[in-house]
């Protein structure tokens, strides 16, 4: 563990989360998830950087730069790559390039991506890498990934 | 809270069964450390695994008339194939989390498809043994987050 510094980024469209109010998962902002998950941090002794950008070319380009100064990744991909195939190709190089390094990776959602009725919504395979998945837990799927990269930090 | 942590089949065999992918935990191991925490938080766990999947249909039901308050459900091999467990699921309208030790996504593709993703309120994968005990110290705030859901 070398600074305790978690890098959480989200993905095209977590700017607004209006539409997930009415999907039952409490009243969210970003300002809210970001706070929920400053406060975990804290109680663990965490670091954290949490980020939000709608330009895929953007979050690719800091996870590959950026995740340098981060111990572990926690992404929110919502509608990265579900379209694309050169994106998905710049996002499943960075997360193997940072699952190589040892350091944890873990795709969140607010919701049950599986229950939703959109078209190519799926986790977004990387395979042979080891990433963690929650998914439909709304403010708390960061919370549990937040305690479960906290548990691997402390193993390595 | 009333807690079914339900497990499918072969999971008997952790901590042998290749350990590179499940890890060296046993099922013992991780039934304790549930148990340990819900009694920490004031759950009642029961852990619980079977190799048939007429008996985690069986489990589910029993679930709706004891009126348990969650199930976390590692349906394991069934996950892809078990159209009884997604039904009784359903069925059940208590809390539900599917659980898996690693990630079935970035496996292989036969273990893509999932009958019982649609049917949880959540899914948790890839976590590793921990996962299981990461959802019961979180399952008090998760039902209240449930209930506004509902």
């Amino acid at each position: 563990m070398k600074n305790n510094k978690l890098l959480i980024m989200n993905g095209p469209g977590l700017s607004d989360l209006s539409n997930y109010n009415e999907r039952g998962y409490g009243h969210l902002t970003l300002d809210i998830v970001q706070k929920k998950c400053a406060e975990t941090c804290k109680i663990f002794g965490l670091k954290m950087d949490f980020r939000q950008t709608d330009d895929e070319a953007e979050l690719s380009r800091f996870l590959k730069d950026g995740i340098e100064d981060f111990d572990a990744l926690i992404i929110n991909p919502a509608g990265y790559s579900h379209v694309s195939s050169v994106d998905y190709t710049i996002y499943s190089s960075a997360i193997k390039t940072i699952t190589r390094q040892n350091k944890p990776v873990i795709e969140v959602h607010i919701s049950n991506i599986f229950q939703q009725d959109v078209e190519n919504t799926k986790p977004i395979q990387v395979p042979k890498c080891e990433v963690g998945f929650v998914s439909g837990l709304g403010i708390h799927s960061y919370d549990l990934a937040i305690r479960a990269v906290n548990k691997k930090l402390r193993k390595n | 809270m009333n807690i079914y942590v339900i497990n499918g089949p072969n999971i008997n065999l952790l901590g042998t069964r290749e350990p590179e992918i499940y890890g060296k935990e046993t099922l013992k191991s991780i039934s304790k450390k549930c148990i340990d925490q819900g009694l920490k938080d004031g759950h009642d766990v029961k852990f619980m695994q079977s190799n048939y999947e007429g008996e985690i249909v069986e489990w589910i039901q029993n679930a709706i008339t004891e009126k348990v308050d969650a199930i976390v459900i590692n349906a394991a091999a069934y996950t892809h194939t078990s159209i009884a467990i997604h039904d009784a699921l359903k069925s059940y309208s208590g809390f539900k989390i599917e659980l898996h030790i690693s990630n079935p996504h970035l496996r292989e593709t036969f273990r893509h498809v999932s009958y019982i993703s649609s049917a949880v309120d959540a899914i948790v994968a890839g976590l590793g043994p921990d996962g299981y005990s990461h959802v019961i110290e979180l399952l008090a705030d998760l039902q209240k987050h449930y209930k506004q859901k509902k």
